[in-house]
């Protein structure tokens, strides 16, 4: 057995070792990966305000590769905060979820349904906050949603949840009709958009002032499609703006309007002026 | 016995740095002994004496700070010379989760046995240290004793020229520790050249050829055990059934010769080891006939 | 003892350098060791947790129910992976040779490197039949909860289109089970040999196993954020020269972790291509293979 190394020499040894090897694996290891995030199977670090946000011990899990596990807690933790009304916190836990795992649809379109619908919702009927407070914090929580969806919609383009969802707030909450028929030509198209965003975007455009003519061209080019499309919703949004646009009685329409099963039984999904929400 | 050498320790000498500054303990000083192969050959000396160090250089646990060692020829170390040594530590722990006979099994595979040869060879170790009904049970369950056969068994697995063995009856009890040393001697009836290391010196008495006798990490004194023990200018007489009178014959026949002298007069006494495993046996022959 | 015992006149057969038999014998003993340590109830740990996280239902849609589910499956075999491979690691090696069961091995013909691949092989074996029946376990999971949401949403015939209906199987089924996902185990099992890697090559310097342990943890720590700080600090121009330094050499002496985190993007839904899975292996072998070589500049001549 040959004479041993002191362990000054090998912890010298160890590190030219170590050195050579990170030096040469670090070109290596930058571009996989490079290609790793390129292909979306790894994250882009945290953003430094989540960073900042984080608790301690969140912390470390995330930097220790357990960035999945600590935000599925803090969306446990954020679950809490809306079963207690505390709509703050929830914003915050949502601003750290959402930038630990910005690529998660769910977690946008969650806190965008949190602030726009619940939060806006429990403003309305908060007896304790006085009147004007509940009108300022309603308006802050709509545009929060608005803010968070946006946001979404940017590391997500592809999302149809997260439109669907900013859509319900613009629709139910804030009641800009131009702005939901925006939101729901955006999602005409995308992968896994539902079939009735097509009729939707055409409805909204209707009650959007200045923009019938549009509305009416649209929604004629749907009708056209075919039986399939001959709802009584269409049908009957058709017929107002032919109405409302005076168009010559040869050119309106004359049809019998087809039965889904959503309009037998569902009553209560109706919006004003018969827009039934599938 | 051969002339060839099993072992070969040459000014062997190791030192240990202690602390951070420059300060060093000589656990071995220029130590120097041969192990001729089929002996079996004792280096006894009190704790601390680099007994250890020196059998762990030889089987290439340590390198030596200066001077060489060789076992059969190849430098300590060597992946042959480990192949020619069966080694058995002082207080051996194996793995506790195998049985006796997945630990023999284990072993043998590392030496390169494998099939029916491993299986049979697991049989006869297991038979020659008497654990054939225990060779199922996990080695947690094992006494002190049947740990240091199961770890002689070992030593034997690949059938190694050299058997090595430290402290081989250190904490076993008398019956044990007989057992231990019957085994030993039998390896040297097989031919097995076994170095051993033991502080206790009336076991090496019982069984060694030659021993050495280290302190302070030099060799004392060294050679054939009956020469080291032999006290040159007295002898002894064991007499059965002597009369009365003919002691008296005896004790003038010294008195009259003026040279010699009677230094010591009585009867011989057993060891307490040996009465106690005289009395530990008759106990079990009564047991048995009850 | 039978004939072929004796008498011992010839010297023995000469064994080979390096044998592939002494390293699986060393690594199925490991295995052994590590089952008969009960390590596998953890299993049992994770199929409760599993079945908790399916029946807690909190989750606003199916969607992300499934997708809740699969994110605590696989950050739970993740996080397993790489503890049992730094503690399982740092406790055998110390401990044969605190019990002395090392002299023993290290006596008969077995090189060191061999014991040391040995050792690392039994415990990436017992990873990989852990991760393998947690994937088993999941799977099954998320198929089951899977097959209950679709069959809710056709329960819904009487109010629905069809076409909405579909369109709603459809957002399940991609929330759901894929067979990618089995790539996402491979890659936390990738992490896990990397760092036994680097808890061996720290366990043969360390005293302890306690110090082996959490220098391990703390290199892990760091070899996952050494990309974000990086991208924070390396950038930034302020910086003293000092800063820059210890930036450059962290990058430089510790593993890259944050690589082996493509796991979270497969569970998310992101596909992998077979040529990341290969660079990812090269890698990891790499590793591994430097790593042990490493290792053995002071476990060589190491002395007990």
């Amino acid at each position: 057995m040959k004479r041993p190394l002191s362990q000054v020499t090998k912890i010298v040894l160890v590190a030219l070792a170590l050195s050579a090897f990170g030096l040469l694996r670090a070109p290596w290891e930058d571009a996989i990966r490079d290609d790793l995030v390129e292909n979306q199977l790894l994250l882009p670090p945290p953003a430094e305000s989540a960073i900042e946000q984080m608790s301690q011990s969140a912390l470390m899990g995330t930097l220790g590769g357990l960035r999945t596990l600590v935000s599925t807690f803090l969306v446990l933790e954020g679950f809490d905060h809306f079963s207690l009304k505390d709509w703050e916190e929830l914003r915050n836990t949502y601003q750290i979820v959402t930038s630990l795992e910005p690529r998660d649809e769910n977690h946008w379109r969650d806190i965008v349904w949190h602030l726009g619908i619940n939060a806006t919702a429990n403003m309305e009927l908060d007896k304790s906050l006085p009147e004007f407070e509940r009108k300022r914090r309603f308006q802050q929580y709509a545009l929060e949603a608005i803010d968070f969806a946006e946001r979404g919609i940017q590391q997500v383009p592809e999302s149809a949840i997260i439109r669907q969802q900013l859509a319900e707030v613009y629709r139910e909450k804030l009641k800009d009709n131009c702005k939901t028929a925006e939101v729901y030509g955006d999602l005409i198209g995308l992968p896994g958009a539902p079939e009735y965003v097509r009729r939707f975007h055409g409805y909204f455009l209707a009650r959007c002032p200045g923009r019938e003519q549009e509305a009416y061209d649209y929604l004629m080019a749907l009708f056209r499609e075919g039986p399939s499309q001959h709802l009584p919703t269409l049908i009957k949004e058709i017929q107002k703006l032919e109405e409302l646009l005076e168009i010559p009685s040869p050119e309106r329409i004359r049809a019998v309007p087809r039965q889904s099963p959503a309009q037998r039984r569902a009553s209560k999904n109706t919006l004003p002026g018969g827009i039934v929400i599938p | 016995m051969s002339e060839e050498l099993a072992v070969e320790v040459k000014n062997l000498t190791k030192v240990f740095p202690t602390g951070l500054r420059k300060e060093y303990v000589v656990a071995v000083d220029n130590l120097s002994f041969e192990v001729k192969a089929g002996e079996v050959y004792g280096l006894i000396g009190p704790n601390g004496s680099g007994k250890s160090t020196t059998m762990k250089v030889v089987l290439g646990l340590m390198a030596p700070s200066k001077g060489t060692s060789t076992v059969f020829g190849y430098e300590s170390g060597d992946i042959q010379a480990r192949n020619e040594i069966g080694f058995l530590p002082e207080n051996p722990y194996f793995y506790k989760h195998l049985s006796g006979a997945e630990t023999l099994k284990f072993y043998g595979k590392l030496c390169g046995l494998r099939g029916s040869e491993l299986k049979d060879r697991i049989a006869d170790l297991l038979q020659l240290v008497d654990l054939e009904d225990a060779a199922k049970r996990r080695l947690g369950g094992y006494s002190k004793g049947m740990l240091q056969r199961i770890g002689l068994a070992q030593t034997l697995i690949q059938n190694p020229r050299l058997v090595i063995l430290d402290e081989p009856t250190a904490g076993v009890d008398p019956v044990g520790s007989r057992q231990i040393r019957d085994l030993i001697l039998r390896l040297k009836e097989d031919g097995y050249t076994v170095f051993l290391c033991s502080h206790l010196l009336e076991q090496v008495q019982e069984v060694c050829d030659r021993v050495g006798i280290i302190f302070k990490g030099r060799m004392r004194r060294e050679g054939p055990l009956e020469e080291l023990i032999r006290i040159e200018d007295q002898t002894e007489l064991t007499l059965k059934g002597a009369s009365p009178e003919l002691l008296e014959q005896v004790r003038n026949l010294i008195e009259s010769d003026g040279s010699a002298e009677l230094v010591e007069e009585g009867h011989p006494r057993t060891t307490l080891e040996r009465l106690f495993i005289r009395i530990a046996g008759q106990k079990e022959n009564q047991k048995e006939s009850a | 003892m039978n004939e072929s015992a004796s008498p011992l006149q010839s010297p023995a057969r000469r064994v080979a350098a390096f044998s592939l038999s002494r390293i699986s014998t060393i690594a199925m003993s490991t295995v052994t060791q590590l089952v008969r340590m009960k390590t596998f109830y953890f299993l049992l740990a994770f199929a409760l947790l599993l079945f908790a996280v399916g029946n807690f239902n909190f989750a606003s849609s199916p969607a992300q129910a499934l997708s809740t589910l699969k994110k605590v499956s696989f950050g739970a075999m993740d996080l397993f992976a790489w503890l049992f491979a730094i503690v399982a690691t740092a406790l055998l090696i110390p401990r044969d040779i605190e019990d002395r069961t090392l002299y023993t091995i290290l006596s008969k013909p077995v090189r060191r490197i061999e014991y040391l691949l040995g050792k690392l092989g039994g415990v990436l074996i017992v990873i990989a039949i852990s991760l393998a029946v947690m994937f088993v376990i999941c799977s099954f999971m998320i198929i089951w909860q899977q097959l209950g949401y679709i069959a809710a949403e056709y329960d819904t015939r009487d109010i629905r289109t069809e076409q909405e209906i579909l369109a709603s199987v459809t957002l399940i089924e991609n929330a759901g089970f894929r067979g990618e996902l089995i790539y996402a185990a491979y890659a936390s099992f990738l992490k896990s040999a990397v760092v036994a890697s680097v808890t061996i090559l720290l366990s043969t310097f360390a005293s302890s196993s306690l110090f082996t342990i959490i220098i391990s943890i703390l290199v892990f720590l760091v070899g996952h954020a050494h990309t974000m700080a990086t991208n924070f600090w390396l950038q930034e121009t302020d910086n003293s020269l000092v800063v820059q330094m210890v930036l450059k050499v962290v990058k430089i002496l510790i593993p890259n972790f944050q690589l082996f985190s493509f796991s979270e993007g497969i569970v998310q839904g992101a596909s992998v291509a077979s040529g990341v899975l290969l660079q990812m292996s090269g890698i990891t072998a790499a590793y591994l293979f430097v790593f042990l070589l490493i290792s053995l500049i002071s476990f060589g001549d190491k002395e007990f």
